[in-house]
Order: C-alpha cells, then structure tokens, then sequence
C-alpha cells in the first residue's frame, strides 16, 4: 500500500483523512458544538413553548392576561407550524440572508445554531406537550387538592413525569442534528459537511471524502446511542425500597 | 348569606352545575358544621362527585355559592388554593405523584404550600403515615403499593395538611375487597377524632354506623338528608326508599351468595 501516492479508494481515504485530518477534527467540533448547544437551546425552547400550549386561560383573569395570553399561544402555535414544515435547508438559507440583508451582523456558525434552535424548539414543543398530556388528570387533581398552585404542579408533578417519558425522544432529536448540521454547509458553516466538500474538491475526490465523514458520522452516533441506551436502562431501573424498620412497631 | 351559614364550616347555597345541556345538580342547598361526619349514597350517575369536585373547586358551579367559614370561597386562583389547602380531598383513583416516594408525597405540600420546615413537614408525615399504618414504607414508590395501601397513604397525604375538612370520593370504590376494611378502619378513626367529613360511599353499614348525617341523592337533587338511623330505618321518600331496597337486595343476595358458597 503506498498511502502518500494514493491509487486506489482505500488509499484515497486514508490520504484524504490524513492530509486534512486538522481540518475534519475542526469540522467535527463545529458539528459536535453546534449541535449540542443548538440542541441544549432548543429544548429549553420546546419545553417553554409545550408548557406555555398546557397553559388553560381562565375565565376569572384580567381581560389584559387573558389577551396576552391567547396572544402568546396564537405565536406559539404559528412558529412550531412554520418550523415544522419547512426544511431545515431553506429555514437556515432565509435566517441567515435575512439577518445580512437587516444589517445584522452574525457568523455562519451563530446563525446555523440559531436555526438548530428554532427548528428544535419547534418539534420538541410537540413532543413535550404529548409528554405533559400522558401524566394522568388524577395527579394533578391530587395537587390542586392539597393547594398546589398549577405552576407548581406543573413543576413539581407533571414536568418530572413528563421528562421521563421525552427523554428518548430527547436523545433522537440529538442524534438527528448531529447529522442535520450537515446542511448548514449551504450557509457557510464549516462543518464536518463542508470539510468534505472542500477536502473532495481539491482532488475531485468527492466519494472517498464522503465516506470518511460517513464514518465519522456512524461512529459518533452509534457510540452516542449506546451511551444513551445504557443511561436509560439505568434510569428506567426502580430499586426495590427498603421497609423503615424503625417505623414497625404497632403496624400490621 | 342566612345567618346558619356563619357558624358552619362549609355551606353550600343554591348550587347547580351543568355540563353543556345536562344539569348534574340542581339547586343544592346544605351546611356542615364542624365535627359532623357526612355520608351522600346515591345511585351512580347521581352526581355525587360533581357535588364533591365542586366543594373542592376542581368543578366551577353554574349557579350558586360556597362558603367556607362563613366567608364566599371566591373565582380566584389564589383564593382557590389556599382554601383548597384547608379542605383536602382524597380521590377513588388515589392520585398519589408517581415520581415521589411515599414520604415525599406526604411533605410536598407542606414544605411547598404552607411554606413549614423539612422538619416539621417530616415529622407530620410520619405521624399520620403511623396513623394509617404506612409508616413503615416511607421510601417506596406508589408503583410498588397495592390500592389499600395507596389509598392509605393519600389519607395521610391529606393530613398532613392539617385539613379543617376532608371530602371522600368513593374512596373503596376502586379496592379489592379484602383492603376496603384496612381504609374503612382508618376512616372511621378519623371521624371519632372529630375531624369535619363529607364522604360519598357505596358503603351503606359504613355510612349508617360512622355518619352524623346521611344525604340521599338522585338525579341532581338532595332527596333526603336525615341522620342515618332515620334514613336507613324510616325513610320518607319514596325514591329513598326504592333506591334502600335495592340496596338492602343486593346485600341479602351477596350474603347469600357467600353463605351459599
Ligand atoms: N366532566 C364532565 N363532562 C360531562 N358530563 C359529566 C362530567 N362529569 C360528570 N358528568 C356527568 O354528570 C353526571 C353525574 O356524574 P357524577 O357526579 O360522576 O355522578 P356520581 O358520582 O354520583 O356517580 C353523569 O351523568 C356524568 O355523565
Ligand atoms: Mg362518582
């Protein structure tokens, strides 16, 4: 094998991901930053905006309450739908034009967090919503019973419950914007996507660098997975309880 | 307000509820005054827990008022909690949170609504879990309890509060039979300690022994309100009577079945 003269596709990757391996190392931190906070905002968001969906507006409130309220989820309800249907790709393409033609001035790489923000936000608002609604009625009557105030119900009660059930739906949602950063290439994010493009344009080598960021794509996933899937097992594990012997004596 | 309204707990005046079209109760009129022990028996469908939900504001009234200590228990949310936190409720289906062990469940409000210490709230919440004969499982998880003792540790939950009344939604109604004893017990020890209860019940030995007061209810309507011996043994109306008779049926019947083997 000769790796420095490189001849065949298998020679090819391995030149390709030596001769640029500072540049998809940097790639893949863009992609890994990108995506975490992207994702990190984006669910606080999501729960922010399914939270807010829960909200009941009540009768007895100030007419100025009840208006900011509706108001609040008429914009909730209009942004997931926007965001849900449309692509990623064209969302990333109007958000950052249309942040250089307002004159504001913002990198590649904020915008494209930006958009992993929004596009999140919106489909985790969904996710959570349906999370908040599979906690029974009953508990939260088992709240307001003993004067629990419905924003602490919320947090202290259905959120908890809630959250449990969304985390895997969490962890997708992570996995698939590792993988959709990719398409914030076409706003100038260098990105593990663009890295390839470019390290494939200077040879015309596009196959053997896509599949070195194939790779590198499946290995992070995979093992991600895995992580996440062991977590889980052990979350999902109740530990037998333990009866407070002390508190015996006069009992059945 | 009438001037009996002012020395009773709660008091409940001219209240009707509608779902849509359908009235579930109609022009309820009644008072509880502290210490009484109050069963409501009534065919299901006959909105009894309406009744209970709307004492306990989960339900908005149509028409009508409630007042707790002489004083409107008013629309707002606030208002609402605080008197919520002072009239506990304790459901068929338990509604204990999932998330939190047995012990929690108990501290939660009490830490969180009447803003009292880890410490006192702990030490309410042992007492009354001893009460019910749960203290003993603290740490477990309403998951890992059966319907008698979820049951058990809702009472205590509701205790903890130091409630001035405690409203019954068919608490056995949802029990194997075998554990509908164990909660009765401790329903019926609560009531000689003098706390004020509005209980709805299939339980007929249990509201004809343990009640002050008995109401029957039918389609909406207090039919009969009288204290048990009178209700059970002497109704007046007629629609009392039938719906007792039915009972009293069941009863013989389900003996029979157990005598029979
Ligand atoms: N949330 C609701 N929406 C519509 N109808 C209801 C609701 N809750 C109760 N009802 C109706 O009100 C009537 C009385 O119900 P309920 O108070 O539960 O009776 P009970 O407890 O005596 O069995 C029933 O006909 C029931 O269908
Ligand atoms: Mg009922």
């Amino acid at each position: 094998m000769n790796f420095t003269d490189p001849s065949n596709i298998l020679e090819w990757i391995v030149y390709l991901a030596n001769e640029y391996k500072f540049m998809f190392l940097e790639g893949l931190w863009t992609t890994l930053y990108i995506a975490v906070i992207g994702t990190f905002f984006g669910f606080i968001l999501g729960y922010l905006v399914g939270m807010v969906q829960d909200i009941k507006i009540n009768k007895q409130d100030n007419i100025v309450k009840r208006i900011v309220m509706r108001v609040v989820k008429i914009v909730c309800v209009v942004y997931v739908e926007i965001f849900r249907g449309t692509p990623m790709i064209v969302q990333g393409m109007i958000v950052y034009y249309g942040m250089l033609q307002a004159d504001i001035k913002i990198s590649p790489a904020l915008a494209g967090i930006l958009v992993v923000v929004l596009n999140t936000g919106a489909y985790m608002a969904e996710t959570v919503r349906g999370g908040i609604n599979s906690v029974d009625k009953g508990q939260k009557e088992g709240a307001w019973s003993l004067g629990m105030s419905p924003m602490l119900t919320m947090f202290r009660v259905v959120l908890p419950q809630a959250f449990k059930n969304v985390v895997p739906e969490m962890v997708n949602t992570f996995l698939t914007n590792l993988k959709m950063t990719s398409v914030l290439n076409v706003i100038g994010v260098s990105e593990l996507f663009l890295v390839a493009k470019t390290a494939g344009g200077t040879y015309y080598k596009y196959f053997e660098a896509y599949l070195v960021i194939a790779v590198i794509y499946f290995v992070i996933c995979f093992v991600l997975n895995r992580l996440f899937l062991l977590l889980e097992k052990k979350l999902a594990k109740k530990k037998a309880y333990t009866l407070a012997v002390e508190y015996m004596e006069g009992t059945a | 307000m009438s001037e009996k309204t002012a020395a009773k707990v709660i008091s409940i005046e001219n209240l009707s509820k509608s779902f849509g079209d359908h009235q579930v109760l109609r022009k309820i009129d009644f008072a509880v005054a502290k210490g009484e022990v109050i069963c409501i028996v009534g065919s299901s469908g006959s909105g009894k827990s309406t009744l209970l939900r709307c004492i306990n504001k989960l339900e908005q009234q149509t028409d009508g008022k409630i007042y707790f200590n002489g004083k409107e228990v008013e629309e707002k949310q606030r208002e609402i909690n605080e008197y919520r936190s002072r009239v506990g409720m304790v459901f068929q289906s338990f509604n204990l949170f999932e998330n939190m062990t047995v012990l929690k469940n108990c501290m939660l409000a009490v830490t969180t609504v009447l803003h009292e210490s880890k410490k006192e709230a702990f030490e309410r919440a042992i007492k009354n879990l001893k009460s019910v004969g749960m203290a003993p499982y603290i740490n477990a998880y309403p998951s890992q309890l059966s319907g008698g003792q979820k049951q058990r540790v809702a009472i205590a939950r509701a205790l903890c509060m130091n409630p001035e009344v405690l409203l019954f939604d068919e608490p056995t109604s949802a029990l194997d039979p075998e554990m509908v004893g164990d909660v009765l017990n401790v329903m019926k020890e609560l009531a000689h300690t003098g706390l004020t209860m509005i209980i709805v019940t299939h339980e007929m030995a249990f509201a004809r022994d343990v009640s002050t007061r008995t109401i029957f209810m039918d389609r909406g309507y207090i039919v009969e309100d009288a204290p048990p011996h009178e209700l059970f043994y002497s109704p007046k109306n007629p629609r009392t009577r039938e719906f007792l008779s039915r009972f009293l049926k069941d009863q013989t019947e389900k003996t029979e079945a157990v005598a029979n083997g």
